[in-house]
């Protein structure tokens, strides 16, 4: 990419507002209010807020599917109302369902055909998104026949297969199990190896906080923190000693060692494993890629 | 970066994806099996002893099967392929694809042009089959009410099976268009039935003009009879089973006007389709 | 959350005018595509409807009540007729006379394109119907012959009415033309009148030869020779030879030079001559 494309964010906002209409009265609903972004190209950037803070909306409007109501999106430079601005876009929606009347295989050669790819090229590139989000296996089954896992993950395949410089995933992880959640975070670490663009809405915060570059929280439509996770969740006046076990008698002696210095020690706790990280261990992230996980 | 022009590629695509996907549905397996059991039941026609009368009983179930069940597939068919990619969102992912809505409107209008296709098909082959035998059996039962020979035109039942065919896909396109600005299934299922039976009887109103009544009545008439196609052009299929040549002109006169018609609905549906929030 | 905002009037008026564009794009495109193709539809519907007189306001409303009005309004037009025909079917076994008569004036009314209804109509009210009024009142044995030929007479008459309003729908064609001659030679007893239908029948288009044969046959008996050994030189060299009929005429015409004492000099040579009720030159399969 050259530095000049580089300069162009793959995503900005400015002052967007989407109101919905409701009745003949013309009652307004305010989704998103004033909202100016900037996604920078080559970073995974997570899009956090509660239920109806305007994530999804959002998303739409960056993929074309409603226009805002003030305001101006631009994708890669190109106003997101402009079918251009799709081509170098991958969307995985939230819950996604998919024709369930075709195999996995068939539905993101549809896709692939759809988004112009042809002839030759078609099946290698299709067996090897289908391969790099472990569905192998399974490609010939009906989507209908697929679990919620597999469903996140045909749908990250599909959203991958024209080899998009933006990829948008609402909610990847949403009702994907702990193991199908951790191999959907390796995807995305992978994609941002590759150099791609990942915007991500997640309510697995933990999940946000190891994969994202930035964050931006939004709360009633309206952007209440932005910023990048290490500015953001790191708290540099303070600092945790993890050491074995001390005795009372070593622990009255390093509070006194302290005292001399002018400093308190605030808290002495047991260390804890995080559950999900002995989940992992236990149920074993190579199983991540088995075709019936993550349902 | 480069211009993404209108693709037929596309279109075809969406339209083949259509097409497959209502074939899988329980809906069409049913209209089809009850249409064609319908008229391989006709048979019992030959309880009546109509004599070569039996012939003209015989096609106009088939057709009159052809045309309600057909009606009934076009419509309910239209409406649920297109919310089904609303309300299951796999639009969604479509739309997010660097794909124009026209060809997404299209492609779905093909689809169901195709399963109608595809119905009037199945329906006019089975038809032809069972005149051809049946015609077969009268003329060595009653050899006397056949002097002339067989009566029946296969060009003549196949070109009243284009005709019902050519109706459905008006009427498909009304649909089309009734759905992509309806908010529900239903109301476009309720509102097709009643465009199909206004188009069939928009020439009464049209009477009604011409016989005069209150101003506002004769324009109201008038404006009615401009917006609705007539449906009563296509029933040649009447004539079939009457055993009145169907006049070739006629057919490519009555093309042009369906088309015209399938060309301005599905227009007004790309165009009300354009700005609809996904 | 998403917050309410109270519609300003502004945004009121743009969401009404909104809609109201939409809706008058859509109704302006379908009007103006409907008077765009009017030019198109004008002959067409012009053409049909003078073929089928069926499509008009006022048979739609004769059917109207009837339970069937449903599908008509469908465009099922043929079907409900036939699905009519077999109720009439059905009550003609029970020989309900009123039901069957009112149920042929629905079915020729829904659609009168079919010859079949027309013809199997008028047999019904000619033949049928007068044998069901003889045993209504009585029957054969108690009823004077004078009665039951009046009623087949009434019968009769309403049965050529009958035809009569199918000719108008079917101009031309010689069915209807035979089946009236059937009806006037066999329940009138009218020879004259049958042999001026078999006439009228030979001359419509496609008619059978038989039609031009029964013609001379009741000139013969009316006693009304010569003029049928006229009609049949003048038919014979229409016929094509193969014909199994066109031995038959030649046959009747040597009968009747034999009745008549026509001198041999002046018999019938086959040859070209102008046929009977056409111009010269015509001929016919």
């Amino acid at each position: 990419m050259s530095t000049v494309a580089s300069a162009v964010p793959a995503i900005e906002l400015r002052g967007l507002i989407k109101d919905f209409s409701v009745g003949l009265r013309g009652v307004k609903l305010r989704a998103v209010d004033d909202l100016s972004l900037r996604v920078p190209a080559g970073q995974v950037f997570g899009l956090l807020g509660p239920n109806g803070s305007g994530k999804s909306t959002t998303i739409k409007i960056i993929l074309g599917l409603l226009e805002p109501t003030a305001g101006g999106c631009r994708v890669f430079g190109l106003p997101s109302t402009q079918v251009e601005a799709r081509v170098d876009v991958g969307y995985l929606p939230e819950s996604p369902y998919f024709y369930r009347h075709l195999s996995g295989r068939e539905l993101v050669r549809f896709y692939a055909r759809i988004c112009g790819l042809g002839g030759a090229k078609v099946a290698p590139r299709v067996a090897e998104v289908i391969d790099w989000v472990g569905l192998t296996e399974a490609a010939d089954r009906l989507v209908g026949t697929y679990s919620k896992g597999m469903l996140q993950r045909i749908g990250l395949a599909q959203a991958l297969v024209h080899d998009p410089r933006l990829v948008i995933l609402d909610e990847p992880t949403s009702g994907v199990d702990p193991v199908g959640a951790a191999a959907i975070s390796e995807l995305i670490l992978q994609l941002k190896a590759q150099g791609k663009t990942v915007l991500i809405t997640s309510h697995l915060l933990t999940q946000i906080e190891e994969i994202c570059d930035r964050v931006a929280i939004l709360d009633r439509g309206r952007l209440i923190l932005e910023g990048a996770v290490c500015d953001l969740v790191g708290r540099a006046e303070r600092q945790a000693l993890i050491v074995e076990k001390l005795s009372p008698s070593e622990l009255q002696e390093l509070r006194g060692w302290l005292g001399l210095r002018g400093r308190t020690l605030e808290a002495v706790t047991a260390p804890r494993a995080r559950l999900d990280q002995i989940f992992l261990e236990r149920v074993g992230r190579g199983e991540a890629k088995n075709p019936e996980g993550g349902g | 970066m480069s211009r993404v022009h209108f693709s037929l590629i596309r279109v075809l695509l969406i339209a083949r994806n259509t097409l497959l996907e209502a074939s899988r549905q329980k809906l069409f397996s049913f209209l089809l099996l009850l249409a064609l059991g319908l008229v391989g039941g006709a048979q019992s026609f030959r309880e009546f002893n109509f004599g070569a009368s039996e012939l003209k009983f015989l096609a106009d179930l088939g057709y009159g099967a052809m045309a309600f069940f057909g009606a009934a597939l076009t419509i309910t068919a239209t409406a649920q392929l297109f919310f089904s990619e609303i309300e299951n969102r796999t639009a969604l992912t479509l739309l997010a694809k660097p794909v124009w809505r026209a060809e997404f409107m299209l492609g779905k209008y093909l689809g169901v042009v195709a399963v109608t296709a595809v119905f009037c098909a199945l329906m006019t082959v089975l038809l032809v089959a069972v005149l051809w035998s049946r015609e077969s059996a009268l003329l060595r039962d009653i050899p006397d009410s056949f002097t002339q020979g067989r009566t029946l035109r296969i060009a003549d039942l196949l070109l009243a099976g284009y005709l019902q065919w050519l109706k459905l896909t008006v009427l498909a396109a009304f649909t089309l268009l009734v759905a992509s600005f309806s908010r529900t299934q239903l109301f476009t299922v309720v509102t097709g039935f009643f465009v199909l039976v206004i188009c069939h009887l928009q020439y009464l109103a049209r009477d009604a003009y011409a016989q005069g009544g209150s101003t506002f009545a004769q324009v109201a008439a008038g404006f009615v009879g401009l917006l609705f196609p007539n449906f009563q052009l296509f029933n040649f299929a009447d004539d079939v089973g009457a055993g009145i040549p169907v006049a070739w002109d006629r057919v490519a006169r009555v093309s042009v006007y369906a088309l015209g018609h399938v060309a301005a609905a599905c227009g007004l549906a790309v165009f009300s389709f354009r700005k609809r929030e996904i | 959350m998403w917050r309410r905002h109270a519609g300003s009037r502004s945004s009121v008026f743009a969401n009404v005018k909104s809609r109201l564009l939409a809706i008058f794009v859509t109704l302006g495109g379908l009007a103006l595509t409907g008077a765009g193709l009017r030019w198109m539809e004008a002959p067409l519907w012009a053409a049909l409807r003078a073929e089928q007189p069926a499509l008009r306001l006022g048979s739609a409303g004769a059917a109207a009540g009837q339970g069937v009005t449903l599908g008509l309004l469908g465009g099922f037009r043929a079907i409900v007729a036939d699905f009519t025909w077999l109720r009439l079917h059905v009550i003609w076994e029970q020989r309900d006379l009123a039901a069957t008569d009112t149920l042929l004036r629905l079915v020729t009314t829904i659609d009168p394109r079919p010859l079949y209804f027309w013809v199997n109509g008028a047999r019904i009210i000619a033949f049928d119907m007068t044998a069901w009024r003889i045993a209504e009142a009585g029957g054969h044995e108690v009823l004077p012959a004078v009665q039951r030929d009046r009623l087949g007479a009434e019968q009769a008459r309403l049965a050529i009415r009958l035809l009569e309003e199918a000719m108008t729908f079917h101009p031309g064609n010689a069915a209807l033309w035979i089946e009236r001659a059937n009806i006037e030679l066999n329940r009138l007893r009218d020879g004259e009148a049958a042999a001026e239908s078999y006439r009228k029948a030979w001359e419509q288009p496609g008619a059978p030869t038989y039609a031009a044969r029964l013609h001379a046959e009741l000139l013969r008996r009316l006693g009304r020779k010569a003029e049928a050994l006229v009609w049949l030189t003048r038919l014979h060299p229409q016929l094509p030879p193969e014909e199994e009929g066109t031995e038959l005429v030649l046959s009747r015409i040597r009968d009747l030079e034999r009745e008549l004492a026509v001198p041999v000099m002046q018999t019938y040579r086959p040859a070209a001559s102008v046929p009977p009720g056409r111009s010269a030159g015509e001929s016919r399969k």
